[in-house]
C-alpha cells in the first residue's frame, strides 16, 4: 500500500530535479523575462482579432449592443447605412461622432485588418507611419497596414514553427532512438539516408511542390517536415548512444526489461534535457526558414500576412524604409528573446561552474 | 585510423550517388522544364511580333512540329528513361563533363568557374575576419568573464546570432545603402571598374564588399566566439591548469601554453566545413546584394529550371560538404591526439 501511495504521490508532485531546474531557469533573468514577454505575446496573438481589426469591438446603436469581431458580417443597413455589404466601422465611427447622440463605436487599438487595402485618394501607397491615419507603422505597397500584417504574421509564423517542431521531434525521437539503440546496419543505412537528405536543396523541393500544387499552410509544413526531420534524429541518435552504454540501462537489461521498456522508461526520460534544450532553437529555425521562403516568394500563398513577404516588399520599395525597419525590429526582438530563452534553458539543465584565476 | 578515413572516403560514393539520383529524378518528374520554358518564351516573342495569334493551338503555344519537339527532347536528353539518362549523365561527370547550360548554352563548368572568384573572395574574407576576431575576442571574454565588456559583447554577439543573416543584409541595404547612401546598392564592383587605378579598384571593391561582409560575419561570429570562450573557460577550470598555476607558472603562460591549445579542439571540429562555406556562400545574401556568385547562380538555375547547372552545382556542393566533414575529423585527429576514430562508435 505504501509503495502504491508513494507512487501515486510521485505522479502528482513534481520531480525535485525539475523543480530545481525551473528555479535555476527563473534565476536567469534575461531568459526568464524573455519567456514571460514572449508567452504574453503568443497568448495575445491568439486574440489578435480583438487588437488589430477593421471590425469594431463594440457598437452601441439605438440602445442595442453589437459585437462584430467574431461571427458573420453585419450589413451596413443594420446601422442605418445605405449598403448591404459589411459595415465600414471606421466610417461609422466618424459618422456617429459627427451626429452626436448616444450611439458610439469602440474600435480596436489598430483599426485595420491585415488583408484590407486602405487607399487614400490621389496618393499612391506605401504611406509613411502616421498617428492620424491609425497606420502606426505605415502601410505596404498596396496600402495594407504594416503593424496588422506584422502581428498576424507573427501568429502564423509561430503556429507554423510549433507544428514543424511537433512533427520533426516525433519523427526524430522515434527514428533517432531506434538508430542509437539498435545501431548496426540499421544505423548505418539511416546515417546515409540522413546524409543524402541533408544534401537535397530544400528550396528546390519546395519549388517543385509549388509547381505541382498551390502551396498552402499544410502542404508547406508537410514538405518542411519531410526535409527537416533529420536534425533532431541526429541529436537523438547521439544521446541515445551515450545513454545506452550507461550502467543503469545495463542493469535494466539484466533485470529482464524488454526493449520498449528500456527505451520508453529509461533512455528517453534521460534524454529529455537534450530535447528541451533544442526546442527554442528549433522554433527560431522554423521562423527563419519560413521567413526566407516567403521573402523569395516560395512560401505561403498571398495574401497571407507574413514577415518574409513584407521584407520582399521593403527591398523593392527602398524609398519606404519603414517597412524594412518594422520587420527587422520585429524579427530581431522575437528571435533574440527566443534565443535568450534557449540559452537560459541550456544553462538551467546543464549548469557550468567555472573557476577563475586572477 | 588510416583505414577509418579510407572507409569514410569510400562512404562518400553511396551518398553522392544517392543524392544525385534523387535530384536527377526530381528534375525529370517536374513540369516546366527547359523545353516548356523555351516554348512559352518563343510564344511570347512571336505574340509580340505578329499581332494576330492565329496558330495558337493551346499546346504551350507551340509553333514546332512534333518532330522538332522530339529533336529538342533528344538534344536535352529528355527522350530517354530516367535510369538511362542518369547513367549517361553520371558517365559524363566521371570524365569531368557537366554538360551544357540550357539557359546560356555554355558549358556548365565554365559558367560555374566564372562565378567562383567572387564567392571565394567573400568566403576567404569572412573566414579571416571570423577567426581573426573571434579567437582573440573569445579569449578575452573568457579571462574577463562577467565583466562589463563581456556582458556587452555577449549581448551584441547574441543579437547577431539570433537574427538571420539575410535579415541583417536587408537591414544594412535599406539603411546604409538606400537611405544614408554611404555604400553602393549592390553588385560586386562598379560598372566602370576597368578604368580605375589600382588604389581606386581596391577602394571600390571594399566599398561594395563592406555590407555583405558584415552580413556574412554576423551569423558565424557568435558561434565561434562563444565556442572559444566556453571551451577556454572549461580548460581554465581543469586540473592541469590548476596544477600549472599552483606550481608557480604565471597566468599568461598558463593560458597560452596550456589551456589555449586544448581549447582549440572544439573549433577544429567545424574547421573542415569552411571549404563549403568559402565556395558556396549564401545565396540569400548574394541575391539581396546582387552579387554574381556561386550561390546566386544556384538560385537562378533553380528558378529558371536550368537542370544541367542545377546538377553541376549539386555535384560540387555535395562533394565539398562531404569532404569538408572528413577534413573536420582529420583536423580533430591532428589537434587532439587522444581522439581515436574507428574504434567503438562507427561514423559521426
Amino acid at each position: 500500500m505504501n509503495v502504491l501511495a508513494s507512487r501515486l504521490k510521485g505522479k502528482f508532485t513534481l520531480d525535485p530535479l525539475t523543480v530545481k531546474q525551473f528555479k535555476r531557469f527563473r534565476s536567469i533573468k534575461r531568459g526568464f523575462y524573455s519567456a514571460v514577454v514572449l508567452g504574453v505575446m503568443i497568448v495575445m496573438s491568439f486574440g489578435a482579432e480583438l487588437l488589430v481589426n477593421s471590425r469594431a469591438l463594440v457598437v452601441s446603436y439605438q440602445g442595442e449592443l453589437f459585437f462584430p469581431t467574431y461571427g458573420d458580417i453585419i450589413p451596413g443597413r443594420t446601422f442605418g447605412l445605405d449598403y448591404d455589404y459589411e459595415t465600414d466601422y471606421r466610417d461609422l465611427d466618424g459618422l456617429l461622432q459627427e451626429r452626436g447622440g448616444d450611439d458610439w463605436v469602440l474600435m480596436p487599438v489598430v483599426p485595420y485588418d491585415a488583408l484590407e487595402n486602405d487607399l487614400q485618394p490621389g496618393v499612391y501607397p506605401p504611406y509613411a507611419p502616421s498617428l492620424a491615419s491609425g497606420h502606426y507603422l505605415g502601410t505596404d505597397s498596396t496600402g495594407r497596414d504594416v503593424l496588422a500584417r506584422l502581428i498576424y504574421g507573427f501568429r502564423i509564423a509561430f503556429a507554423f514553427s510549433f507544428l514543424l517542431l511537433l512533427c520533426n521531434y516525433l519523427i526524430g525521437i522515434a527514428v533517432g532512438c531506434a538508430m542509437g539503440f539498435w545501431g548496426g546496419l540499421f544505423d548505418l543505412i539511416f546515417q546515409r539516408v540522413i546524409e543524402i537528405w541533408n544534401l537535397v536543396p530544400t528550396l528546390y523541393v519546395i519549388m517543385i511542390v509549388a509547381s505541382i500544387v498551390v502551396p498552402t499552410f499544410w502542404t508547406l509544413a508537410a514538405v518542411m517536415v519531410l526535409l527537416g526531420w533529420t536534425a533532431m534524429t541526429w541529436n537523438m541518435r547521439t544521446s541515445t548512444y551515450k545513454e545506452k552504454s550507461r550502467e543503469y540501462v545495463l542493469a535494466a537489461r539484466a533485470l529482464g526489461a524488454s526493449n520498449p521498456r528500456m527505451i520508453g522508461s529509461h533512455v528517453i526520460p534521460n534524454t529529455i534535457s537534450v530535447i528541451v534544450t533544442f526546442i527554442p532553437f528549433s522554433i527560431a529555425g522554423g521562423i527563419t526558414l519560413l521567413t526566407a521562403l516567403d521573402y523569395l516568394g516560395f512560401g505561403l500563398p498571398p495574401p497571407t500576412p507574413s514577415w518574409g513577404e513584407l521584407l520582399s516588399q521593403g527591398t523593392s520599395h527602398l524609398g519606404s524604409p519603414w517597412i524594412v525597419y518594422s520587420v527587422v525590429i520585429a524579427i530581431g526582438l522575437v528571435l533574440v528573446m527566443v534565443n535568450y530563452i534557449g540559452e537560459a534553458i541550456r544553462e538551467a539543465f546543464d549548469p557550468k561552474k567555472f573557476t577563475y584565476y586572477e | 585510423m588510416t583505414s577509418y578515413f579510407i572507409r569514410r572516403f569510400l562512404l562518400i560514393i553511396p551518398t553522392f550517388i544517392g543524392v544525385t539520383i534523387l535530384v536527377f529524378t526530381l528534375t525529370r518528374l517536374v513540369p516546366g522544364g527547359p523545353i516548356e520554358r523555351m516554348l512559352s518564351e518563343a510564344a511570347l516573342a512571336s505574340a509580340g511580333e505578329t499581332s494576330t495569334v492565329s496558330d495558337y493551338d493551346g499546346r504551350g503555344g507551340s509553333m514546332l512540329s512534333d518532330e522538332q519537339l522530339a529533336d529538342l527532347e533528344a538534344y536535352y536528353g529528355f527522350d530517354k528513361p530516367v535510369v538511362v539518362g542518369y547513367f549517361e549523365w553520371l558517365g559524363k561527370v566521371l570524365v569531368l563533363d557537366l554538360g551544357r547550360s540550357t539557359r546560356y548554352n555554355d558549358p556548365v563548368w565554365e559558367t560555374i568557374r566564372d562565378r567562383l572568384p567572387v564567392s571565394i573572395f567573400y568566403g576567404v574574407c569572412t573566414l579571416i575576419i571570423t577567426y581573426g576576431v573571434c579567437i582573440p575576442l573569445g579569449i578575452y571574454k573568457a579571462i574577463r568573464h562577467k565583466s562589463v565588456f563581456d556582458n556587452l559583447t555577449s549581448a551584441v554577439v547574441f543579437a547577431g546570432y539570433a537574427i538571420p543573416n539575410y535579415v541583417v543584409a536587408i537591414f544594412l541595404l535599406t539603411a546604409f545603402a538606400a537611405n544614408l547612401e554611404w555604400f553602393p546598392l549592390g553588385g560586386f564592383v562598379s560598372d566602370d571598374f576597368a578604368d580605375f587605378t589600382l588604389m581606386e579598384k581596391i577602394a571600390d571593391l571594399f566599398n561594395h564588399a563592406a555590407l555583405p561582409l558584415i552580413a556574412y560575419v554576423a551569423g558565424s561570429f557568435a558561434f565561434t566566439t562563444m565556442l572559444m570562450k566556453n571551451s577556454l573557460m572549461d580548460n581554465l577550470a581543469a586540473e592541469y591548469v590548476r596544477t600549472a598555476v599552483a606550481k608557480g607558472l604565471d597566468f599568461r603562460r598558463a593560458i597560452f601554453g596550456h589551456a589555449f591549445r586544448n581549447s582549440l579542439i572544439p573549433i577544429a571540429t567545424s574547421f573542415g566545413n569552411n571549404i563549403s562555406l568559402i565556395i558556396t556562400g549564401s545565396f540569400l545574401i548574394e541575391k539581396i546584394f546582387n552579387i554574381d556568385g556561386f550561390g546566386l547562380l544556384g538560385f537562378e538555375s533553380l528558378v529558371e529550371r536550368d537542370y544541367p547547372v542545377v546538377m553541376g552545382i549539386l555535384v560540387i556542393s555535395a562533394l565539398l560538404f562531404l569532404i569538408g566533414n572528413i577534413l573536420s575529423d582529420i583536423c580533430v585527429a591532428i589537434v587532439d591526439p587522444r581522439v581515436k576514430f574507428g574504434s567503438g562508435e562507427s561514423g559521426q
